[in-house]
């Protein structure tokens, strides 16, 4: 048994290495980027948030996209990665190094995205499944709908910090892993280039952090009117079309 | 300074499945001792610190000058090369541990098989069919070229790079950092160009250089400053175009 599943992993293993590198920076560090935006919108209002969700739900083939484009891609990068990390014996507390530190750091935050993922998966994609309401549900008052999400099951606070760290991890992970893509496929070389790379890298991690961090926060402070309140603009015009 | 002293912690195993242990060890003070020089004296006087006669502690090294990588071991925690390490930079007591990742044979002295194994799977050498001339002329390398492909060739084998890196132990496949050097070596070497696929795929095998975590820990510990990581990097360039070229052009 054991061989069977070996000999096609080990037949294709730079090939299934290069995929699973090439898996996180896209299809997956794109979406990563792309759920940041559609995010943020809520710090630009209520009404711009449910505009874009809306016109996501409308989206064409938007199972098939989020199956082939979404979950299976991380699915894999998941898997084959639990398999990688496994693999690494860390050694900071001999040779602490910074890029040693970012060696087992990706590991780490590795570990923290996949139960993040998980977690939010339940909490917002599949809640419907564990007794709470489906987001198509919401329809088309999503952001309040996202807010009472953050109040069920555990207190507000709780959620936050949560969402924190799952955030902070994966965008850790994203940006080191974008360094080590480059490093991987032969992209960067020598030791300046890396350097220079690593320096744009680290400020594109402080900026998607920002970027994230105040949608948190505008969901954190924000009143959101929901169904009481005015109509997002655009749900008049898709009921008519619908 | 007559009664100044040099006293070493040393950890032990008498033989390949025997339990390690650590002993002491205490000798006098004198200018100018390395690692290896401060144990020749040990030998002569395999007394520890408890004033029991020991078995002398058994290590290996050559050259005395940093070339041959036979003395590499853990100093103060620090993979690198005995006859280099000068007592007088050391604090004290200076522990001393053979290399972790290779099978210890006894006490200070390791099995590095697998590094050779893997030289010769990626196959870093150059290729002589005959003692016929092979090339119009002598091959031209410009001075930039060689300086470059000189750091490259003063691997000694000793290992330490392979000791600090996470991806190579007893349980991964890995070939580890050295023999990447080394195909990066003989890759760029004009009259060892004919092996260059078969190197690359042989570095595409489990194992190979898809295996490294991109830690970058082991240009640090390079007693040789052997630019592994810049051999790292061209590789995966190298190893990308030849996995595309043979899943188009093949
Ligand atoms: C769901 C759990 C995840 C696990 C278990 C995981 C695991 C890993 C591991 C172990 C590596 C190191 C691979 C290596 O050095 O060879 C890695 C690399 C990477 N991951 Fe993830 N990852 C996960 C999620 C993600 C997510 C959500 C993203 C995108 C935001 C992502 C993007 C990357 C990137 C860009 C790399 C670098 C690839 C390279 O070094 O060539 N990963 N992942
Ligand atoms: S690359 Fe450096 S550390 Fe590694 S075996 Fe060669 S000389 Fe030793
Ligand atoms: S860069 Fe690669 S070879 Fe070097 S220590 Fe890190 S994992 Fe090992
Ligand atoms: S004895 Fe040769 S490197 Fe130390």
């Amino acid at each position: 048994m054991a061989e069977a599943v070996a000999g096609p992993l080990d037949q294709h293993h730079f090939a299934i290495r290069r995929l699973h590198s090439l898996m996180g920076i896209v299809p997956i560090g794109a979406f990563l980027f792309n759920h940041l935006l559609t995010n943020s919108t809520a710090f630009l209002g209520e009404k711009n948030f449910d505009d874009h969700v809306l016109w996501i739900h409308h989206m064409p083939w938007l199972l098939a996209i989020e199956v082939c484009f979404i979950f299976v891609p991380i699915a894999f990068h998941a898997v084959y990665g639990v398999v990688i990390a496994l693999q690494a014996r860390s050694n900071v507390s001999r040779y602490g190094y910074g890029d040693n530190w970012r060696y087992m750091l990706q590991r780490v935050t590795a570990w923290i995205t996949l139960v993040f993922i998980v977690v939010h998966l339940v909490h917002f994609r599949f809640a419907h499944w564990f007794g709470a309401e489906s987001y198509a549900a919401a329809h088309p008052y999503f952001l309040a709908f996202t807010q009472q999400g953050f109040t069920m099951w555990l207190p507000m606070s709780a959620w936050m910090v949560i969402y924190v760290i799952g955030l902070a991890a994966a965008v850790f992970h994203l940006c080191n892993g974008l360094v080590t893509f480059c490093i991987t496929w032969g992209v960067v070389i020598g030791d300046d280039s890396r350097k220079r790379l690593s320096l744009a890298a680290a400020a594109l991690g402080l900026l998607l952090m920002a970027w994230g961090l105040i949608s948190l926060y505008a969901l954190g402070t924000m009143e959101a009117r929901g169904p009481g309140g005015a109509e997002p603009a655009h749900v008049a015009q898709h009921e008519h079309l619908s | 300074m007559a009664d100044a002293q040099i006293r070493f912690r040393i950890k032990r195993q008498d033989k390949p499945d025997a339990a390690p242990y650590w002993d002491d060890f205490v000798m006098p003070y004198a200018p100018g001792h390395n690692v290896v020089s401060a144990l020749m004296y040990l030998r002569e006087h395999p007394v520890n610190a408890r004033g029991r006669g020991v078995e002398p502690v058994v290590w290996e090294s050559n050259c005395m000058e940093e070339v041959c990588g036979a003395c590499a071991m853990i100093v103060n925690g620090t993979p690198r090369q005995a006859c280099a390490a000068l007592i007088d930079q050391l604090t004290q007591p200076i522990t001393l541990e053979p290399l972790s990742k290779f099978p210890v044979v006894r006490d200070l002295l390791v099995e590095r098989e697998r590094m050779f194994a893997a030289l010769k799977q990626v196959k870093a050498w150059v290729p002589l069919d005959g003692s016929q001339d092979i090339h119009e002329g002598a091959p031209r390398i410009s001075p930039v070229d060689q300086s470059l492909r000189y750091l490259f060739s003063r691997c000694m084998t000793c290992g330490c790079c392979m000791e600090v890196c996470p991806q190579f132990h007893e349980d991964s496949r890995f070939i580890g950092p050295a023999p990447l050097g080394q195909v990066a070596l003989h890759n760029q070497h004009p009259t060892s160009t004919y092996f260059r696929s078969e190197r690359l795929q042989a570095l595409m095998e489990p194992g190979g250089i898809a295996d490294c975590g991109n830690a970058q820990n082991c240009v640090k510990v390079c007693p040789k400053d052997i630019p592994l990581t810049q051999a790292i990097g061209e590789l995966g360039r190298q190893t990308t175009v030849q996995w595309l070229k043979d899943l188009f052009v093949r």
